[in-house]
């Protein structure tokens, strides 16, 4: 438990002596901020301008969703920067040959954040969504984008070789939220060809409520961490 | 200490290593020597534990490799051929965080001052030279004092002076018993510092022996002399086994006739072309 915790600590370390990886872990806060407070404003003014009775607030539980993914991503996406420069300096096999070990590694590394995020998230989520939520499907959305958040670092750290790489990546895993607007914009059968995005299936059930969505943003989930696990593994010890 | 029998691994399909077996000896320092690329730092990897899809058997301090838990990495250093150091933080906090990852510590100070880095300590490791990484590194494995060592090309970048100094290190951590497994394409270190060596081409294991044996066994000594003939140098080479019968250099000494004599033995260099073909560069 001590090497693991130790490893965590110096991760933390490297996010705190990081201007960019502190304004990253920061972002969401300020993100909950503007969703809470700016998109309410800005309707108004949108209202006003168009003469409409409502222009983005039927969207409101689709900023509530990317308010969910935002912090996960986030903080994901620094533990991947971390991991990146950790292999760049070769101590990503180095912590693998201590009692750290390789899984220990990747506990402190993708596990432990993605859980810290998923508290975060909830804490953002109980204060700042836009519309009202039962705690039990604000529970299990939370678990799903953590989840889906542990997807986007092992794809920017798997496909990059170093932090500038990472960030290019970074951009383009953005699209495994590309299944969030679905179920916003397609009511048709068309919406299930973004099956393979956990991001669609988590959007179903925060809209539909359903626990049998469920099932599939996991199975989808898991699916991408083993497709991405080996060759991840692979770069561990190299 | 380590038995390895029949070992295979493969990171494709075509295999790379075949049919490897060998033994080490506790308190033995073990070298493993081939170019770059014939299977010396996969075959450390496997050994530490970082490899584990390997056929065959692998039994590092009484069990096999891919069995062990993160406890046998408290008995186990290892040098990795490149630094693997936080370049943002100093040596010390370096070797600082390194040693707490361990039960068992040692001074960090007097590991620095032995590699003589000691007033650089609070230095940012990006601001080391190659040759300081270097250093830094190989005291990184002696911080939880590992009763086994395994040093990737240790003196590698240094200067004579500090690879000098490694050496020494290496040697006292001998004396205390530890086992070393030196991987290195430097044949003067591994003549220097090794009981044994085991060739290493192509992921097969061409030889195995004291470096002694290895040179003795192929070609004698030789000696080669100069001398003054009708105004003109000329040179001759015997061997060396076969000085007492040469009338020549009998003459040329009784007359104080000779430029130059030297002894010549063929280097560990020599050997590893004659037997692999291949050379250690």
């Amino acid at each position: 438990m001590k090497p693991l915790l130790r490893s965590f600590g110096i991760f933390m370390y490297q996010i705190t002596r990081d201007n960019m990886l502190w304004a990253v872990c920061i972002a969401p806060l300020l993100v909950a901020v503007f969703f809470r407070w700016g998109i309410p404003h800005l309707e108004t003014l949108l209202c006003v301008h168009f003469q409409q009775q409502t222009v983005l607030s039927e969207y409101y539980l689709l900023f509530d969703l990317f308010l969910s993914l935002i912090t996960p991503y986030l903080f994901c996406f620094a533990a991947a920067m971390v991991m990146l420069t950790e292999y760049d300096e070769n101590i990503t096999s180095y912590m693998a040959i201590t009692p750290i070990g390789k899984k220990g590694y990747v506990l402190s590394r993708l596990l432990l954040p993605a859980v810290i995020s998923f508290f975060a998230s909830m804490l953002l989520m109980h204060f700042f969504t836009l519309t009202v939520w039962p705690l039990w499907v604000v529970t299990i959305t939370c678990l799903l984008t953590s989840l889906l958040s542990v997807v986007i670092a092992l794809l920017i750290f798997t496909f990059s070789h170093n932090r500038v790489e990472g960030m290019a990546v970074a951009k383009l895993s953005g699209l495994v939220m590309l299944g969030l607007p679905v179920p916003f914009f397609l009511s048709s059968g068309l919406q299930y060809l973004f099956s393979p995005l956990p991001s669609f299936w988590i959007a179903k059930f925060s809209v539909e409520r359903d626990i049998l969505f469920l099932l599939p943003a996991i199975l989808f989930s898991l699916l991408w961490v083993r497709l991405l696990y080996r060759k991840f593994e692979q770069k561990l010890v190299q | 200490m380590i038995s390895v029998k029949n070992l295979q691994f493969s990171y494709t399909r075509q295999p790379f290593i075949e049919n490897m077996s060998f033994e080490v000896k506790d308190g033995e320092i073990f070298g493993f020597l081939g170019p770059s690329g014939a299977g010396k730092s996969t075959l450390q990897k496997i050994l530490t534990g970082l490899l584990r899809n390997y056929a065959g058997s692998v039994i590092v301090s009484d069990a096999e490799v891919k069995r062990h838990d993160n406890s046998f990495y408290e008995n186990i250093g290892v040098d990795f051929e490149f630094p693997s150091l936080y370049e943002k933080l100093t040596a010390r906090e370096n070797l600082k965080f390194f040693s707490s990852l361990y039960k068992k510590q040692t001074d960090i100070d007097f590991l620095l001052e032995r590699v003589g880095l000691l007033h650089e300590a609070n230095k940012k490791v990006a601001e080391y030279s190659k040759g300081m990484k270097s250093r830094v590194n190989f005291i990184k494995a002696l911080l939880h004092d590992p009763i086994l060592l395994f040093l990737d090309e240790p003196t590698s970048g240094l200067d004579p002076s500090n690879a000098g100094r490694i050496k020494e290190m290496i040697l006292q951590e001998k004396a205390k018993g530890k086992t070393i497994i030196l991987t290195t394409h430097n044949m003067y270190d591994a003549t220097e510092l090794c009981d044994r060596v085991a060739f290493i081409v192509d992921g097969k294991l061409r030889a195995l022996d004291t470096p002694r044996n290895l040179i003795m066994s192929r070609g004698a000594s030789k000696v080669r002399y100069t001398y003054s003939q009708n105004g003109r140098e000329e040179g001759r080479e015997i061997p060396l086994n076969q000085t007492g019968e040469d009338s020549l250099l009998q003459s040329l000494l009784r007359e104080n006739r000779l430029l130059s004599i030297h002894s010549s033995e063929p280097t560990l260099n020599d050997i590893f072309v004659e037997i692999t073909g291949r050379r250690l560069l």
